[in-house]
């Protein structure tokens, strides 16, 4: 009893002293009031916790303090809100990508001829970088003026109902010819990719499955540009509950994707160069908000409708009577509270049981439990970690991305919109314990109730016990709460909550 | 006797610090091969070398004839080399349930095993469920071996495995690396000379990044004038 009091003793004290301040904080509170306001904070902790798992086990496991998780979290919502409300887009970019893939995985099986003539390190880093040039100018090259800002402002006419025929889109030999020749861009980054020693070759697939799985990706990016404008028809026939499961789906799926990009080409050759990997990400960041407002534009868009399923202007009395309603608002105690809110609060609570089973269940869990104490000692088991590292990463941004569709109903989608949700993730882990990943559910939740109740009392006035007081802060004071939580707990406990001393 | 292990001419850099000069090790079959040397002088940094840990930058590793040097360290523990580290690294926050599991190449390889690990340090079946942090310094020494031995590996390269634990610990610890060897070879890296000469059967002393001299360790025993001059006196 006493060791299972010591082991627990940051979480008890926590708890203890959450619970106290709740217990303070909601004295002449009345329970509706008080209720409402906690909700607000668990639906900020529910966001704030899908940056902050992500960052936290990227951080734990491979030391990486990943500034550019933010931008990921933005290029969620963007995605999100493009495959929500205009298909135009996804049908003329997304076969690109599909190509580039197709490209790449032949160039994978086809590199190792070109390298077996390349013997010395001096040669293959030459033609490395020549490689790279080449497959970043064929692209660029590919994509010149593509019309990218008209098929954005398509999205505006898509949501008001109408579909316009603008010539928002390029012709259909245009579009093929700028997908055909993507496709030698792509064929270069598999040769960079392709092992380059003989032993490394391996197991390799057999070549009819690369060609196969090749031939399946052209064909279907083809099929996307060939019916591209009954396609965009049927999507935005479709319900808008559907078409917003896509957008998290697809939004999830762009953020692994971007992930495993980001880890394997930039984070990865410089694995135990921490300085060197932070300065890099902290690039990456700006360049992707940067490609982001390139893309998208750099204007926001307010609040997306949310979907049908949240839409309906009444005010249900229960979450049953909401399944058949789909309220806007659910009766809390007698106050309205948005029901996607609690849809928010769902997502997190997910997230949180989903990925704490699969750290405490699988075998991958496992490994990355042991990886983030010793992944040297994980490695010399015989496991691939490096593949470990790669699938944390990618479920890191899946989530951050995840995080991004999600919150572009509740304050809508902007360029600089990742700056404050990655602060508030950070201090989050900080408070927490870096790399734990109950430390950054726990993290998130302080800082939510904080901020929401921070604003309330803020604006409400505080009455100071015994003295004829009442203290009145600036918001800026409920805002700097956060920072002010770490610097208590780092005074107090400087590994953080659930950290491990180094 | 073949050589499972055979480690040719190799140079290690770590950083712009050349810390192996000039290493060869052979490790006959069924045998335990034991790294003498001084504090620094290179023998943890042979081992890490071998798993390709700290890759060698020249030279050639062979494993039963295959070259492995430059392989991904993964892929060389995959083709049956068991590493129980100094400071044992055993995972704190995993049971020893989970620290054992985590060893599996192939599902089902813990099951197979498990008799015969038992059978060695009866004492961890105790403590299946506890977090590896809980247990003690011996014990964690022991879950660092027994890890190592969950895959059938054909070579064990043990780092120090008395460093920091009590006389008696080291005796019981010593005994079942005496057990195990009846089943693998094993290179061991040992400061303590008189428990080295105890166990193994050859030795080769590291000096300063260089392996100067090899042979039989029951040769090396009344060998008192090497002894001092590369050991210090023990």
């Amino acid at each position: 009893m006493a060791n299972l009091f010591k082991t627990n003793r940051a979480i008890l004290i926590t708890f203890t002293v959450v619970l106290l301040l709740i217990i303070l904080i909601s004295q002449g509170l009345e329970p509706k009031i008080w209720v409402s306001i906690l909700l607000s904070g668990i639906t900020l902790a529910a966001l704030y916790f899908l940056l902050a798992s992500g960052l936290s086990l990227i951080f734990g496991l491979m030391d990486v303090l990943n500034f550019a998780h933010g931008a990921i979290f933005v290029l969620g919502a963007f995605v999100g809100l493009s495959v929500f409300a205009n298909p135009r887009l996804f049908f003329n970019t997304v076969p690109f990508f599909l190509t580039i893939t197709a490209g790449a995985v032949l160039g994978e099986y086809f590199g190792f001829y070109l390298w077996r003539y390349v013997h010395t390190m001096r040669a293959r880093r030459i033609i490395q970088v020549v490689l790279l040039l080449l497959a970043f100018g064929i692209i660029a090259f590919s994509l010149r003026r593509f019309p990218i800002s008209a098929l954005n402002a398509f999205s505006v006419t898509a949501v008001g109902g109408a579909v316009a025929t603008a010539e928002a889109q390029e012709a259909l030999s245009v579009m093929i010819q700028r997908v055909a020749f993507v496709i030698l861009g792509g064929l270069l980054f598999g040769v960079l990719a392709a092992p380059k020693e003989a032993r490394e070759v391996g197991k390799r697939r057999p070549l009819w499955q690369i060609l196969v799985f090749a031939v399946l990706l052209l064909v279907i990016s083809f099929a996307l540009l060939v019916y591209r404008d009954p396609g965009e028809l049927f999507f935005l026939a479709l319900s808008p509950n559907i078409r917003f499961l896509l957008a998290l789906l697809f939004g999830a799926l762009v953020g692994a994707i971007v992930g495993i990009a980001i880890e394997i080409v930039l984070i990865r050759p410089f694995y135990g160069r921490p300085v060197t990997q932070l300065v890099l990400t902290l690039g990456l960041l700006i360049v992707m908000i940067d490609l982001i407002e390139l893309i998208w534009g750099d204007e926001g868009h307010p609040p997306m409708q949310p979907p049908t399923l949240f839409a309906e202007s009444c005010r249900s009395d229960s979450i049953v009577a909401w399944l058949s309603e789909n309220c806007s608002s659910i009766n809390v105690l007698g106050r309205a509270f948005p029901t996607y809110r609690l849809f928010i609060i769902a997502v997190g609570i997910l997230v949180l049981v989903g990925v704490g089973l699969l750290l405490q269940r699988t075998r991958i869990g496992m490994i990355i439990r042991a990886g983030v104490q010793d992944s040297e000692m994980v490695e010399a088991l015989g496991i691939n970690v490096r593949q470990v590292f790669t699938f944390v990463f990618a479920l890191g941004s899946a989530l951050a991305a995840l995080g991004g569709v999600i919150v572009a109903p509740f304050l809508g989608v902007y360029p600089a919109m990742g700056g404050v949700f990655q602060l508030q993730a950070f201090v989050a882990v900080v408070i927490g314990g870096m790399g734990s990943f109950a430390g950054a559910a726990v993290g998130t939740l302080i800082l939510g109730l904080a901020r929401a109740f921070g604003d309330y009392f803020v604006a409400a006035g505080i009455d100071i016990p015994l003295l004829d007081l009442t203290f009145k802060g600036s918001p800026a004071i409920a805002k700097a709460s956060s920072v002010l939580i770490m610097a208590i707990v780092l005074l107090v406990r400087p590994q953080g909550i659930f950290g491990k001393k180094e | 006797m073949t050589n499972v292990l055979e480690v040719k001419e190799i140079q290690t850099f770590i950083g712009q610090f050349h810390i192996l000069e000039d290493i060869s090790v052979e490790v006959p079959d069924g045998s335990i091969t034991v790294l003498l040397g001084r504090n620094g002088a290179g023998k943890t940094t042979t081992l890490k070398s071998i798993l390709g840990l700290t890759p060698p930058s020249i030279g050639k590793v062979f494993l039963n004839g295959e070259e492995i040097q430059g392989l991904a360290s993964y892929k060389i523990a995959s083709k049956g080399i068991g590493y129980v580290p100094e400071h044992r690294a055993i995972f704190v926050d995993l049971s020893v349930e989970e620290n054992l599991r985590i060893a599996e190449r192939k599902k089902g390889d813990f099951a197979k095993r498990e008799e015969f690990i038992f059978s060695i340090f009866p004492d961890l079946k105790k403590f299946i469920k506890l977090p590896g942090g809980n247990l003690s310094g011996g014990q964690q020494q022991m879950l660092a071996i027994a890890r190592a031995l969950v895959p059938e590996n054909e070579l064990l390269l043990i780092d120090e495995p008395s460093e920091g634990l009590a006389p008696v610990i080291i005796e019981q610890v010593m005994e079942a690396v005496r057990q195990l060897s009846a089943h693998t070879t094993v290179l061991l890296v040992e400061q303590n000379f008189i428990m080295a000469s105890q166990l193994a059967d050859r030795y080769t002393i590291i000096e300063a990044g260089r392996s100067v001299k090899h042979g039989e360790v029951r040769d090396l025993v009344d060998d008192q004038e090497t002894i001092n001059r590369y050991l210090g006196a023990t």
